[in-house]
């Protein structure tokens, strides 16, 4: 029964992506995906953590079917191997499920024929598959069912009618080798497998940082001054960075686009890297038993005090980006440098998380790489090209007009009906309708597998 | 003796998979020339990965079992593997010549994996 319904799903596969674009196929594909890993795992799919992951796995395939984005593509995968690679071990943290996610897709088939092979040699009493059974249910049900066709044909025009529009022609070798595709990724999916040696260390390890007890009060000693003295001075130093930046901000009173950029860049530069180093400092001082020490109160008050200031940083850098924005418009690196800023933030709480309750270095790795994972899916299912046009046209001071035609289709009518309300330039105007009569044929060419959400707007737009 | 013998297995494989991906696409009789000429070059490119990527980590690890090395490696080999492959098929624009090279060259790796294994007679007693 399984078998065949692996085979349904590869011959699915094959109708769904043989020589067809992305699209509603893609979502379709998650779907079946979905169902197949809940029929094949059913207890795993009772857990609630396997349910939040199947949702995220279908938001993605929504966010496929309405934006069509590169975006939205690379977060299907991301959340098809987390999924596939949590039902392999729900406990695992979230690298481990891509690690397990993506071997499972890859080579689970291989994995699972050694096993195969190993346990046939170990029993030695293979279990004979009945291929006359396998024959008759599927060969004597498919005969009666020809020739009941055949008989019916014969007995209604509308029937008859029907039964010809189905055309077989797009079966061929190629099409095959897309099913035997499909069979064999259904297969690997089916019973997801784990990479072991990676999987059992992160099963065994914990969050929580272990007292060592082979240390010397007078080393830690030392090494809590040294942090002590580094960090103060640190702190120093960035106080009196964020004072001349904050004068410069608030004094200045023209703003020329160079400068701003400038600061911009310069500051996300320094922001990188002042970040990483503070992280990895914090993370080098209160690596080990210094967590226990108990005159570690100054340090741990000195490393909160730098973790707070770099969040000033970051929100003075937020500040200089926003009105970067404000004047000259929302481009995609604007918006990765938000998205940056955003992540630094989550990066400094969760250190400051790690010092204030004595956690290891994997916690920061599990912690920030589910944030990261969180953030992705979010971020697919904005639709970014319609903000920022939406944006650069209504808000900003000034705009680049040719930057928003070279952004994809899911701008397309949004700049259709702003050159039908407003007077373009004769080369802007030309742009526009040149992008919107080929998004329009495109999409009038798309067959049902390439379908997307703009197919059922076409009218409107026309 | 099981290097070979897994050499010629994998010959065998990654000249099937290469042509009838190619005959997927377009067939002649005239290409039967090229079919058994392709040998020479699908034995070199066979044996040369097999001794350079897959056999030494079965021989700088000959104190453990093949089927622990295994367990310890393959995974990663084959995540890299597909990561290679995918990325020759990316950057050739999804020609069908680099589908089949890349396709052949990942399927047989993998499998020459498992014959590495399955026909080792270490293994076979435990």
């Amino acid at each position: 029964m399984k078998n065949i319904i692996l085979l349904f799903g590869a011959i699915l596969f094959s109708t769904l992506f043989y020589k067809q674009d992305i699209g509603l196929n893609m979502s379709l594909f998650s779907i079946v995906t979905i169902i197949i890993l809940s029929i094949f795992n059913t207890k795993t799919f009772k857990s609630k953590s396997t349910i939040a992951l199947t949702t995220t796995y279908l938001i993605t395939a929504i966010a496929i079917f309405f934006y069509n984005s590169s975006l939205s593509i690379i977060a299907n995968c991301f959340a098809f191997f987390t999924l596939v690679g949590h039902v392999s071990q729900r406990n695992s943290s979230i690298y481990i499920n891509w690690l397990n996610g993506l071997f499972t897709f890859v080579a689970g088939f291989f994995l699972r024929a050694l096993l195969k092979s190993e346990s046939n040699k170990e029993s030695k009493n293979k279990t004979q598959i009945d291929y006359i059974h396998l024959i008759k249910i599927i060969g004597i049900p498919l005969a009666v069912i020809i020739v009941f066709i055949l008989l019916y044909k014969n007995g209604n025009p509308v029937f008859n009618d029907m039964i010809s529009k189905i055309d077989f022609s797009f079966i061929n070798l190629q099409w095959l080798l897309l099913t035997v595709l499909g069979y064999f990724l259904f297969y690997n999916i089916s019973k997801p497998i784990q990479v072991n040696p990676a999987t059992e260390l992160d099963l065994n390890t914990s969050n929580t940082l272990e007292k060592n007890n082979k240390f010397s009060i007078n080393t830690l000693k030392k090494e809590n001054q040294l942090g002590l003295i580094l960090i103060t001075l640190l702190n120093i130093l960035i106080i009196v960075f964020l004072i001349t930046d904050i004068t410069y901000l608030t004094t200045s009173n023209d703003i020329i686009a160079a400068n701003l950029s400038n600061q911009v860049h310069n500051g996300i530069n320094a922001l990188i890297v002042s970040i990483v180093i503070a992280i990895i400092i914090i993370l080098y001082f209160f690596r080990g038993n210094l967590n226990f020490y108990k005159q570690n109160n100054k340090l741990k008050i000195a490393t909160y005090c730098w973790i707070i200031l770099n969040t000033i940083l970051v929100v003075n850098i937020v500040i200089k980006d926003s009105q970067y924005i404000y004047y000259y418009g929302f481009t995609y690196k604007r918006i990765g440098v938000l998205v940056y800023l955003l992540l630094a933030l989550i990066g400094l709480f969760t250190t400051a998380l790690k010092v204030f309750k004595i956690k290891n270095l994997w916690f920061l790795f599990r912690v920030n790489s589910l944030t990261a994972y969180a953030l992705l899916i979010i971020s697919c299912s904005v639709n970014w090209d319609n903000l920022i046009t939406n944006y650069n046209l209504y808000h900003a001071k000034s705009n680049d007009f040719e930057y928003l035609i070279s952004l994809s289709n899911n701008n397309t009518f949004l700049l259709k009906a702003y050159s039908q309300k407003n007077q373009l330039s004769t080369k802007n105007q030309f742009l526009v309708d040149k992008k919107h009569n080929d998004f329009v044929e495109k999409l009038n060419s798309n067959t049902w597998q390439e379908m997307q959400f703009d197919n059922f707007n076409i009218e409107q737009y026309k | 003796m099981r290097y070979s013998k897994s050499i010629l297995k994998s010959i065998f494989l990654s000249g099937i998979i290469f042509w009838l991906v190619i005959f997927s696409e377009d067939f002649n009789a005239d290409m039967l020339f090229w079919v058994f000429l392709s040998i020479i070059p699908i034995s070199l490119c066979c044996s040369f990965t097999i001794f350079t990527t897959i056999a030494p980590w079965f021989i700088l690890n000959s104190g453990m079992k093949p089927r622990e090395v295994y367990v310890k490696y393959f995974a990663y080999y084959a995540i890299l593997c597909f990561a290679l492959c995918f990325y020759g098929v990316w950057k050739s624009n999804f020609s069908i010549y680099a589908i089949s090279f890349f396709a052949s060259a990942f399927i047989t790796t993998m499998q020459t994996w498992n014959w590495l294994v399955i026909d080792n007679p270490k293994d076979s007693k435990s």
